[in-house]
């Protein structure tokens, strides 16, 4: 949609972001310091394992986190605003208004007591100056704009009435209602068939054009990743390991995991002898492993990856990563690839 | 019998004779309502459903939720009863053996006896009659009744009906499943070792000492260690728990494995440690798979043949290259272009196909994916399409097939 962000002032921006859980354990590090941008009417995706913090990072931007939940430092920036800074009540009117989120399991994410145009119509009348009329008016525009056929009728109708694509459909229209700036969409298609994935997908992009607002997708699957995204943020237990725009992280990834990831997947489009196996499991979020957190499944890993964290740093322009061995990486991508043609 | 000596068997196996059959498979599961809970409907999960499973192979189910996908596998197993339909694995009409009594007399009867004497009958001779059967099985049953049994239903009905509990037995030997979600099929309260070596101690195939030997081998195989073996499930991680599942599959050597979404449950740096598992295993225990999914790229990337279904129906049915290269149905080529590809340079040409799957209790007339389809005609909404083989072994059910291109 736009790669060219030079001249463009960021709408979100996210400095060292640290979200800490106290738990009966101990202290989870669930996201530690994550830095990003996203600019206007761009797509940034957040892609990771169960675990690495994506949704979290979500969560702590629009300040939706328990009780146990703690943001312990770091900026973000939204529209010139200091979100952290932020009293509470001020957050109330940002919510749904400036920013909104659509989440996995739409049947949960409703409410199964309030008819959907209920639901859609309270954000409305929240955020913005109508009478309740009015309110009934833009929700079922909203309803149709989002290709719910029907939606005068639709709109009186309780969530356990819609399909799951339906409802999907629905939770987009309540969180478009009041044309929020930044989008968060947390596997919106994660518990949806593929036919349904592909519409909602479609339906989220024609919106994007339509509204020209910035979407963060944050998904486990790098389908859906290569498919809508411009820019791609990587995570591994709590931390960014790899951050740059979609096309430059398929063709070059430069972090172990990136790589193993993208490698590990089987592909519609080819066939794969073997699938390439990242060895071991997710660390325990209570006990991340000294030095860099990758380094227990790394093939790379050596002494220094055990001791030292590595740095984010841009390894070509606007292509970030965080390893030490990234020149180990790269042989072994040439070794393969010779190794392909010969 | 022992260890090798069950290997060995099923490695030697001729591939080009199905090891498993399902003819015409019916499930429906009925809708009951009102005080007196009548019955008021059918859910029609899976009807009349047919395919082969040849020994050693993969075949891979793929459907969207709801299309009676995991009930095939369910049914197959005979963790549900079937509605109608026959289930022949190895040359041994299954169907009825986890029959109540006089629903498995009458299952015979209705199969075999009253069929073999209408057709004597139309025939003249045992032998016309035995000749007039298609099927090889059929004939080899008829032969059973007219020879050996000398057309008496009651001697026939007696040996088939004899033994039920031990040929019960025999089949949960050889066919077993791996389950989707690994935190609800592990007990919770049983040790590893004994989810393990539990199969093997009540089919008695060892002593409590070697089962547990053998778990520890299981173990082994499927890449978790012997230390592991004291330990509770909820202790793991879910792809070390999907382990646990596998080694449990594995301990009585089966010879079909039913696997349902055994790996959609899982992270994709751990699914691919469980499907490298899984291919290595078939390797060397010569296993034979039903491989159950929604995701069509893992679906590929297991499978030696794919069966396509789309609400109770196989739509498509052929080798994995076939399918690939030469997609028949609508169904299968918009499926295969739903599916996002994990490269942005490759963004796909997507057909997106309208609305939602239709409900299985009131299925559409015709071709049931006609409300859906985008090259549907009159003629779909009014007559059935049947699976019928369009090239060498690639089956198709659509009165357009291979009209709808990519």
């Amino acid at each position: 949609m736009n790669n060219n962000n030079n001249n463009k002032k960021p709408l979100l921006s996210v400095k060292e972001l640290r979200t800490y859980f106290h738990t009966e354990d101990g202290i989870v590090k669930a996201v530690d310091g994550v830095s990003f941008e996203v600019y206007p009417g761009e797509t940034l995706g957040i892609v990771g394992e169960s675990g690495c913090g994506k949704s979290v990072t979500a969560l702590s931007i629009m300040r939706l986190l328990d009780e146990k939940g703690e943001i312990a430092g770091g900026e973000i920036e939204f529209d010139d605003m200091d979100v952290l800074a932020t009293p509470e009540n001020k957050m109330r009117t940002l919510r749904g208004n400036e920013m909104a989120m659509i989440f996995q399991e739409p049947m949960t994410a409703l409410n199964p007591v309030y008819t959907v145009g209920d639901q859609i119509m309270e954000a409305i009348l929240l955020h913005q100056d109508v009478n309740e009329k009015k309110a009934r008016e833009l929700a079922t525009d909203m309803l149709r704009k989002v290709g719910i056929p029907e939606p005068e009728k639709r709109i009186d109708e309780y969530p356990h009435e819609l399909s799951g694509g339906m409802r999907q459909r629905a939770m987009i229209a309540m969180s478009l209602s009041c044309n929020p700036k930044l989008l968060f969409a947390d596997e919106p298609t994660t518990a949806l068939d593929v036919t349904i994935q592909a519409q909602i997908l479609e339906l989220m992009k024609e919106l994007q054009d339509e509204y020209g607002m910035s979407i963060i997708m944050i998904t486990h699957d790098l389908g859906v990743i290569a498919e809508v995204t411009d820019r791609v943020v990587v995570m591994y237990a709590g931390k960014v390991v790899e951050y740059a725009d979609v096309h430059t992280l398929f063709k070059e990834p430069r972090h172990p995991y990136s790589w193993g990831l993208m490698n590990a997947i089987p592909r519609l489009d080819e066939e794969k002898e073997k699938l390439y196996n990242i060895p071991g499991v997710v660390p325990d979020p209570l006990d991340f492993p000294e030095g860099c957190r990758f380094n227990t499944r790394c093939p790379f890993a050596t002494d220094k990856c055990k001791t030292e964290e590595p740095p984010l740093e841009e390894v070509e322009e606007k292509h970030f990563a965080a390893c030490w061995h990234i020149d180990k990486l790269l042989e072994e991508i040439k070794r393969i690839r010779e190794g392909e043609s010969a | 019998m022992t260890e090798d000596k069950r290997t060995e068997l099923k490695m030697g196996r001729d591939r080009s004779k199905p090891l498993l059959q399902v003819e015409n498979l019916v499930k429906y599961f009925p809708v009951r309502a009102g005080v007196f809970r009548r019955v008021v409907d059918y859910v029609k999960a899976v009807d009349d459903v047919s395919f082969e499973i040849y020994p050693r192979e993969t075949l891979g189910l793929v459907g969207e939720s709801g299309c009676g996908k995991t009930t095939v596998g369910m049914t197959l197993l005979r963790l549900h009863e079937t509605t109608s339909g026959r289930i022949i694995i190895e040359g041994k009409d299954t169907t009825y053996y986890f029959m109540p009594f006089f629903r498995a007399r009458k299952y015979l009867k209705e199969t075999y006896v009253n069929r073999f004497n209408d057709l004597k009958e139309k025939a003249g001779s045992v032998n016309s009659a035995i000749e007039s059967l298609e099927n090889e099985f059929d004939k080899k049953i008829a032969r059973q009744y007219f020879e050996k049994h000398n057309g008496s239903s009651s001697d026939f009905m007696k040996e088939m009906m004899s033994k039920r509990e031990e040929k019960r037995k025999a089949f949960r030997r050889e066919a077993q499943i791996i389950f989707q979600d690994p935190y609800s099929s592990l007990n919770p309260r049983m040790r590893v070792k004994n989810i393990i070596a539990e199969g093997a101690i009540i089919h008695k195939l060892a002593t409590r000492k070697e089962a547990l030997k053998k778990a520890a081998d299981l173990l082994k195989t499927v890449g978790l260690s012997s230390e592991h073996m004291s330990r509770f499930p909820h202790e793991f991680s879910g792809g070390q728990r999907q382990r646990i599942g596998i080694a449990r599959a594995l301990v009585l050597n089966p010879d079909i494995i039913v696997a349902d979404e055994a790996v959609s449950a899982l992270d994709v740096s751990i699914q691919a440690q469980v499907l490298n598992i899984l291919n290595d295993l078939q390797e060397r225990f010569g296993l034979t798979f039903l491989f159950i999914a929604h995701d069509l790229a893992v679906i590929r990337h297991v499978s030696d043949r794919i069966a396509v279904m789309y609400l109770g129906k196989i739509v498509e049915l052929a080798s994995k290259d076939d399918i690939f290269a030469k997609p028949l149905h609508p169904y299968t080529v918009s499926l295969m272009s739903a599916i996002p590809i994990p490269d942005p340079e490759k963004k796909s040409k997507r057909i997106v196909l309208k609305g939602d799957v239709p409900s299985p209790i009131n299925p559409p007339s015709g071709c049931r994916f006609h409300t859906r389809c985008p090259i549907a005609k009159e003629i779909c909404s009014k007559e059935e399409p049947p699976l019928v083989e369009m090239e060498d072994g690639h089956k198709v059910a659509c009165h357009f097939a291979g009209e709808m291109k990519r």
